[in-house]
């Protein structure tokens, strides 16, 4: 009698509608994100709706690594950046670095950010908002060869710790629906 | 599920994010080699989502149009007299002015005045805020379909908006005057003096280049001028105001940071050939400019090459 081997295929499959069901947990804060920069990019009247897309992303970004990295995967993240930088008049490929960025440190020190309090979670991501937006700025002169203004930078970094707490509140309740059982 | 073990997959799982930030500085400097693919890569984009824009654009027209019938509904006997007294002051105007085109047009046809070719003009609505922190651009829904063109002048309701710098088949984007690219050749309207404006991607672009002797005033308008070629002169552009002593900015007309409708404008200003003259280097435009340096016509025949 040959040994026992492990079958990979007598485990419990899931059935297809709660496998849709995982597949939309899954991709939803990226489609709500990518639905953020069209509705964004939109002329609403919105005062200030071109500053705000970036410290949105950042944050949005920045808050599903930490907390749910499946909810957020490098790819998505990349093609969100990618879609920014198409719609935008930013250079292509800097919103899309700027944000792996962000989500590379998120996800890798999102262990011990786990166990810390809101506050000092702020304080970080202010660090994190702060130096991508330098970056953001830094890049912005190298491919336009000459020393731009540092205000907007300085803006959009203020903007970023501001909109946090917001951001961080909608989308813990945001997570908190989705972990919630659908009702059987 | 392709056959891997939980090892190679977490080792596969580890290198995405690497690799994806060296796809994202590729395509960083591919997009900086490749211009022309990238703007049509964007366009493509902005064309697929401008009918999206489109429908939000209405929608928010249609709630600002009840909001401000609401508002206005409650000052109608006001509004309705000051319009009566404005109108009256409007009809003395319109005498004047019919009676100062009639002396114009008088005046021309004794100077045997060579009339300038009626511009074209096509008119839509601005879809999307496409800039952002370091760029000012908007989306028309208007493109090469409406006969819009590259170097296009953009006009809103009161003054120069700015300038089409990509053209798809339903979509164009207009680079404004606001931003940090933009460099426009304009006119003091009271002292006729020359002078630059620098966007520098705030409300108010800067003036720069203006002859010492005659310094902007404050409260002057600012026109377009002709001195590149690519404009047409007098188009209206705001005016001067002084943030600090010493540094003049612009106040466009134009409401730029609400833009809902812009006129695109083909002034034909390309098709204006001035005839040759010695040292004299033709405007080109950038897309078809000759590979070869532009001094042929400075050095002598025997030098060329």
């Amino acid at each position: 009698m040959p040994p026992m081997q492990w079958d990979p295929s007598s485990e419990p499959q899931d059935t297809l509608g709660q496998r849709l069901d995982n597949a939309a947990r899954h991709l939803l804060p990226s489609f709500i994100a990518l639905l953020a920069i069209i509705v964004l990019s939109a002329p609403l009247g919105l005062p200030g709706a071109a500053e705000l897309l970036p410290p949105l992303m950042i944050g949005s970004v920045f808050f599903w690594s930490l907390w749910r990295p499946s909810g957020m995967p490098p790819l998505n993240v990349f093609l969100l950046g990618i879609f920014m930088d198409l719609i935008g008049f930013t250079p292509l490929g800097v919103s899309a670095f700027i944000l792996l960025l962000v989500h590379g440190l998120a996800s890798y020190t999102r262990f011990g950010l786990m166990r810390l309090n809101f506050l000092l979670v702020w304080c970080v991501f202010g660090l994190i908002g702060a130096a991508a937006s330098v970056l953001q700025w830094a890049l912005a002169c190298v491919f336009r060869l000459h020393a731009l203004d540092p205000a907007p930078a300085f803006f959009e970094a203020l903007l970023c710790i501001g909109i946090y707490p917001l951001l961080s509140a909608v989308s813990s309740w945001f997570l908190h629906i989705l972990d919630g059982k659908p009702a059987s | 599920m392709l056959p891997v073990s939980i090892q190679v997959r977490q080792a596969l799982g580890k290198l995405v994010l690497p690799a994806l930030l060296l796809l994202s500085v590729g395509v960083m400097i591919a997009g900086q080699v490749e211009k022309r693919a990238t703007e049509k890569a964007r366009m493509a984009v902005a064309g697929t989502l401008a009918p999206l824009w489109n429908m939000v654009s209405h929608a928010r027209a249609g709630v600002a149009d009840v909001s401000n019938g609401i508002r206005q509904a409650r000052h109608l006997s006001e509004e309705n007299s000051r319009l009566e007294a404005e109108n009256a002051t409007l009809r003395r105007w319109y005498d004047v002015a019919v009676s100062l085109a009639r002396e114009n047009d008088a005046l021309k046809t004794e100077l045997h005045w060579v009339p300038e070719p009626v511009p074209s003009f096509v008119t839509g609505r601005v879809v999307a805020d496409s800039g952002g922190i370091y760029a000012r651009a908007v989306l028309l829904v208007a493109g090469t379909q409406s006969g819009i063109q590259t170097g296009n002048v953009a006009l809103a309701a009161n003054g120069l908006a700015g300038r089409v710098t990509e053209v798809g088949p339903h979509a164009a984007r207009v680079l404004l005057i606001t931003d940090i690219s933009s460099r426009l050749p304009v006119m003091l309207e009271s002292s006729h003096a020359p002078a630059i404006m620098v966007g520098d991607n705030s409300e108010t672009p800067r003036l720069l280049y203006y002859p010492q002797d005659t310094r902007p005033l404050e409260g002057e308008r600012v026109v377009t001028g002709d001195q590149a070629g690519a404009f047409p002169a007098g188009i209206p552009v705001g005016t001067v105001h002084y943030t600090h002593p010493g540094t003049p900015v612009v106040q466009p007309f134009a409401r730029l940071n609400q833009l809902t409708m812009l006129r695109v404008f083909d002034f034909r200003q390309a098709e204006i050939e001035p005839p040759g003259a010695p040292g004299h280097v033709p405007l080109t435009h950038p897309s078809h400019r000759p590979l070869a340096l532009p001094f042929k016509t400075l050095l002598s025949p025997g030098q060329e090459g």
